[in-house]
């Protein structure tokens, strides 16, 4: 019996130094390779049908718009493109000298098919399906004609990845097509491989590719499961740089990286936001006496120091962040507890039984309903705290976020915490209407107000294209919610980006980060 | 008389039992993910993307999700019974391939695991017990409590932090780097070390106790009245009663091996059974989640007549009775 | 006879049951009277993020709290969650266990049938679907924790009430006329006790360890300070990202020590002789 159990540890230590062989083995580095952590997993190989992977094939598969710095839209695929004035008919010009990574040019056709094709298979494109009426094709100039008026058709072409019509015809269902690849694109890289196991994508550089050229052959995204994880692997040197859609560096881990010296920091404003949403339809939420209490009960200097840690700032009553285009200056939220309470009396809520909770006028006591999703847990800790200080009271429910999307579709909350994505903040009519106009549902959005003012202005946006006259509709807007504040913004935050000191030529627009053309044929290695 | 084995008697006996939890187990793996709140289909696209009511109804069809629930229940089990467990559109994909293509490598981790920490818990849990005086009795028992008291994904991240991050031994995330055994090795080791003294610490513990128990009996006083030298005693006859109540447990573990650990694959990112079956039950993925859970049950139901049967094996008593 | 672990070490440090109760009783004390011995109310923030200092003995966590104030406000909820859960777990199990392994037949094809499916219920989405109709409080917490962590006990019982439902003395017993009830309570309960402590002690354990990482997971009530949402808080805003040890050990260790306090005084009942042959 000894024997064996001495038999047994040398074989566990004989595997143990196998695997120690191993270990120092694996730690070569390669220097041609970008390595970029992120948070969002890729949950199937589907080149289109998986969320993660839709927004990391940008790369590989240039949509035919794409945004600049300062969120002004231009041609990626597209060199430019016209409109017709009715809005309905819409001209893309393909940009030349650009080829497949299997060396077939790319032309208006797969533009043509790929448009097309995500009509008729993908879920989330069923609009064009239902609106596009007509394809033509004329050299390197494609026409969509729909049946009606289209404004941010550009904005929206920013998200489609143009396939090769040449490979992809062939396949049935592309929305359900799985495979670890290669695919072939026409971007700087084209996505060779999918690797679900080890968890990361595989870019490499397109061999057809004629523009400029970073200084990598490739790019590999690698997700992480915890952020934890991924702020620990960025801080020992093996990755290059951090992105989350929608979502910043986590603020609490910036000093840490920072002190180790390797890292610069790249900070942009983002129209992304935290926000605290009513439900209008429910008393006393109604009432805009009583939601202008509410904003001033909100300590919003402490929210910004504790959520953002002093990377982001106090917003404005007209909700729309800086970093947004048609940004106008309105006035800032203002925390004044004297007030909220002078508000709230003078609106005929009153604590007449003097159990510090105020009534409605029902007599009874006013005790919110807090639904939030599990991430805004600290934000409604405060919430609740800083309203209980003006008398109301507030019972906070945290569910996780496919519940939270049950429950605030069937209106059942009083108020609640939420965000905006920068995509979320343009969909629909832009500069968050999407949020609020009570004719949309789905996933994020509060679909509150019903205001016929608000509606008017949705639809006066929603027909026309004349940037002056957007300008004007975007000023109503931001004064349309600082004067009713369907939803008070907590804070105005910054991303944050950190990057391989070694590394230069990073560019970041304001939708998708640093994930875009100009990084991936710009970046640079000093090394 | 034909002499049957008592193994075949059992079996025969609980037949029924179990053909009747595995209906009920199939009722409730069907039901369960479709009572949670949230709609598959609004989940299926990211949160700032609008769909279109038709969209909607027409994906719902797809998703066979129209039909009123019992229908949906009957069509599930003809499906089962033709050896198809569905066609997941969140994961694109027939759910057999997905769950056979990710369970290999939560297979590749936990069945080591589990057999090294049923290894370890016996035989250390056993001297642990028998000497349990000893200093070094006293330490191994120590440690195992801590770890046992110990959240697993606390564990995991020190381990994180101390192996990758500050020695910088094993690599941060995911089954393998470059496909090739060296590479399987090198990413695996550690969330295996990890689960193993999971295992381990809870094995010890328990088989401590019961080699404790069962020292101070009276065979054991007698075998010693026989001359028979201690070791004998503790691997001939007080293990063999004390791993009886381990049996059930470790027969558990491996029950479970399928839905494998979901705080280790959090923490060392592997796209293991653990977080596909977190993930389904985060985007109400259906076809995945009753498929996973089925599969599960099964197994769990197989490590239980196979617990019994063992111990009907090593547990003369148990068998005489029966 | 000892059973389990008591390391010497800890004995000679003084963990006898006494020491145990003292220590038990801290905790109870803490729990019931926070304010007592807490240096700040849970209300004061101060700096976030800060180090261990004489003004703060575990430096303050991302919202700027006392970490020391957090810890002992947090043990009225985790006592609670652990010891009535396991407490629930451990009379369903064992009860499931005995009549099983002692009556055998359908009752115990009835009662495995049962721990079959509740084995594999996922609590997961059971927690998902209760959290979305009730308001979140520990009471439900304690009922899922409790009513789905009894089966591995059950188990355990059954096999070890199984091996001794034909040993002599409970033979004797039979042939004595003694009730079945009788049997299970003088009989059986004291043989199978040494393997339900063990038990009882892992699900106090596992109950505050599962209520740890359903905070981790943000299906737990976030309103609520617990041991448990401590760790898991440290880790979603930062603190284990910049080592701050002195955040998320504290908590852990107190879990370790309640489970190692409690699992003692379960040990004071036993008896510390050998099994005699001539009584």
């Amino acid at each position: 019996m000894r024997k064996s159990q001495h038999k047994m540890c040398t074989l566990l230590f004989l595997i143990l130094s196998i695997v120690s062989v191993c270990c120092s083995m694996g730690v070569m580095a390669d220097d041609a390779i970008l390595r970029i952590a992120t948070t969002n997993d890729v949950k199937s190989p589907a080149f289109i049908g998986d969320y993660t992977l839709g927004l990391f094939n940008h790369l590989s598969n240039p949509p035919l718009m794409q945004m600049d710095e300062n969120g002004k839209l231009i041609g990626l695929l597209a060199d430019h493109y016209e409109v017709s004035p009715d809005n309905t008919e819409w001209s893309f010009v393909i940009k030349d000298n650009q080829f497949w990574s299997d060396g077939t040019p790319v032309t208006a056709d797969d533009v043509a098919f790929s448009i097309q094709m995500y009509g008729t298979s993908i879920p989330n494109a069923g609009w064009i399906g239902e609106t596009l009426t007509d394809t033509q094709v004329d050299g390197n100039k494609v026409t969509f004609k729909f049946n009606k008026p289209y404004t941010n058709l550009a904005l929206e072409f920013t998200s489609y990845s143009i396939l090769p019509k040449h490979i992809w015809e062939s396949i049935e269902n592309p929305n359900e097509f799985t495979s670890t690849g290669p695919y072939v694109g026409a971007g700087p890289y084209y996505l060779d491989n999918v690797d679900l196991n080890a968890g990361k994508v595989i870019f490499k550089r397109n061999p057809s590719w004629k523009g400029k050229i970073s200084d990598y052959d490739t790019v590999e995204i690698s997700w992480f499961k915890n952020e934890d994880a991924a702020a620990k692997a960025l801080e020992s040197g093996v990755m290059d740089t951090y992105w989350k859609y929608a979502s910043s560096y986590p603020y609490a881990a910036i000093d840490s990286l920072t002190k180790t010296g390797n890292f610069e920091m790249l900070e942009k404003p983002t129209s992304g936001l935290t926000f605290l949403g009513f439900n209008l339809k429910r008393e006393p939420m109604s009432d805009p006496a009583f939601r202008e209490a509410v904003s001033s009960a909100i300590n919003y200097q402490e929210l910004v120091d504790i959520s953002t840690l002093g990377y982001g700032k106090v917003p404005n009553r007209g909700f729309v962040p800086p970093a947004m285009d048609g940004y106008i200056q309105t006035k800032p939220m203002e925390y004044n507890l004297e007030t909220a309470r002078k508000t709230l009396d003078s609106a005929g809520y009153k604590d007449s039984d003097g159990n510090g909770i105020i009534e409605a006028a029902d007599g009874k006591d006013i005790t919110l309903d807090l639904l939030i999703r599990n991430s805004y847990a600290r934000e409604a800790e405060l919430m609740k705290e800083y309203l209980e200080k003006a008398g109301i009271g507030v019972e906070v429910r945290s569910v996780e976020d496919n519940t939270w999307f049950e429950m605030k579709d069937k209106l059942d909350y009083d108020i609640t915490l939420t965000r905006t994505t920068p995509w979320g903040m343009l969909m629909h009519a832009g500069w968050a209407t999407g949020y609020f106009d009570s004719r949309r549902t789905g996933q994020g959005v509060l679909h509150t107000v019903d205001d016929e003012v608000f509606l008017k202005l949705c639809d006066d946006i929603l027909s026309t294209t004349d940037q002056t006259l957007l300008k004007e509709y975007a000023k109503e807007v931001q004064e349309y919610y600082a004067e009713n504040l369907p939803g008070i913004p907590l804070y105005w935050k910054n991303d944050i980006t950190p990057y391989n000191k070694k590394i230069t030529g990073w560019y970041s627009n304001p939708l998708y980060g640093i994930m875009n053309e100009f990084t991936f044929t710009g970046v640079k290695s000093s090394a | 008389m034909v002499k049957i084995h008592p193994a075949g008697i059992f079996l025969s006996q609980k037949l029924l039992r179990y053909l009747l939890s595995f209906f009920c187990i199939l009722l409730i793996v069907f039901l369960l993910p479709r009572m949670m709140p949230g709609d598959p289909v609004s989940n299926l696209v990211g949160e700032d993307i609008y769909l279109s009511q038709s969209t909607i109804d027409s994906l719902r069809a797809a998703f066979g999700l129209d039909t009123p629930l019992h229908e949906q229940f009957i069509r599930y089990c003809l499906q089962i019974m033709h050896g198809d467990l569905g066609y997941s559109y969140h994961m694109h994909g027939p759910v057999f391939e997905i769950l056979i293509s990710r369970a290999w490598w939560t297979l590749v981790y936990t069945i080591p695991s589990i057999i090294i920490g049923a290894w370890i818990g016996i035989s250390l849990g056993a001297r642990a017990g028998f000497q349990s005086g000893k200093w070094w009795s006293d330490v191994i028992a120590s440690i195992a409590l801590v770890i046992s008291s110990t959240p697993p994904y606390l564990l995991s991240l020190l381990a994180l932090v101390l192996f990758v991050y500050h020695l910088g031994l094993f690599p941060f995330k995911g089954f393998y780097d470059t496909y090739n055994l060296q590479s399987i090795l090198y990413h695996l080791t550690l969330p295996t070390l990890v689960l193993i003294s999971f295992y381990a610490s809870r094995n010890i513990l328990i088989m401590r106790g019961a080699v404790l128990t069962e020292k101070e009996l009276l065979y054991p006083q007698f075998a010693r009245s026989l001359g028979i030298p201690e070791r004998e005693i503790l691997f001939h006859h007080i293990r063999k009663n004390a791993i009886i109540p381990l049996i059930a447990l470790i027969a558990l573990d491996f029950g479970f091996l399928f839905s494998g650990a979901l705080f280790i694959e959090i923490v060392f990112s592997l796209s293991g059974m653990g977080s596909l079956m977190y993930d389904a039950i985060l985007a109400r993925d259906y076809p995945i989640l009753t498929g996973s859970l089925l599969i599960i049950a099964i197994f769990v139901i197989i490590a239980n007549i196979t617990a019994d049967i063992m111990s009907l094996i090593i547990d003369p008593r148990i068998r005489r009775s029966s | 006879m000892t059973v389990v672990y008591v390391p010497s070490w800890l004995k000679k440090m003084g963990y006898t049951p006494t020491f145990c109760i003292i220590i038990l009783g801290i905790f109870v004390y803490a729990a019931i009277f926070p304010k007592t011995i807490s240096p700040y109310s849970p209300e004061i923030r101060f700096s976030p993020y800060g180090e261990p200092d004489e003004n703060h003995m575990l430096g303050t966590d991302d919202m700027g709290y006392d970490i020391l104030t957090l810890l002992i406000y947090a043990t009225r909820i985790s006592l609670i969650i652990g010891v009535f859960a396991g407490i629930l777990s451990l009379c369903i199990g064992t009860s499931i266990g005995i009549a099983s392994g002692f009556h055998q037949g359908w009752i115990d094809d009835l009662m495995m049938g049962v721990t079959d499916i509740t084995l594999i219920i996922p609590k997961i989405p059971v927690i998902i679907l209760i959290a979305a109709y009730l308001h979140p409080s520990i009471w439900i917490l304690i009922i899922v924790l409790g009513l789905f962590s009894w089966e591995t006990t059950a188990r355990v019982v059954r096999a070890k009430t199984m091996q001794i439902r034909n040993s002599g003395f409970v033979l004797s017993s039979r042939c004595l006329g003694f009730s079945s009830f009788s049997i299970i309570i003088h009989d059986i309960i004291p043989v199978i006790y040494p393997v339900l402590l063990p038990k009882f002690m892992l699900t106090i354990a596992g109950a505050m360890i599962s209520e740890a990482s359903l905070s981790f997971l943000g299906l737990s009530d976030p309103m609520m300070e617990s041991w448990g949402k401590m760790i898991a808080d440290a880790f979603s805003h930062g603190g284990f990202i910049r080592e701050m040890w002195w955040w998320f050990l504290p908590p852990a260790i107190c879990i370790c020590v309640t489970v190692l306090a409690i699992t003692r005084i379960g040990m004071m009942y036993e008896s510390n002789e050998p099994e005699m042959a001539f009584k």
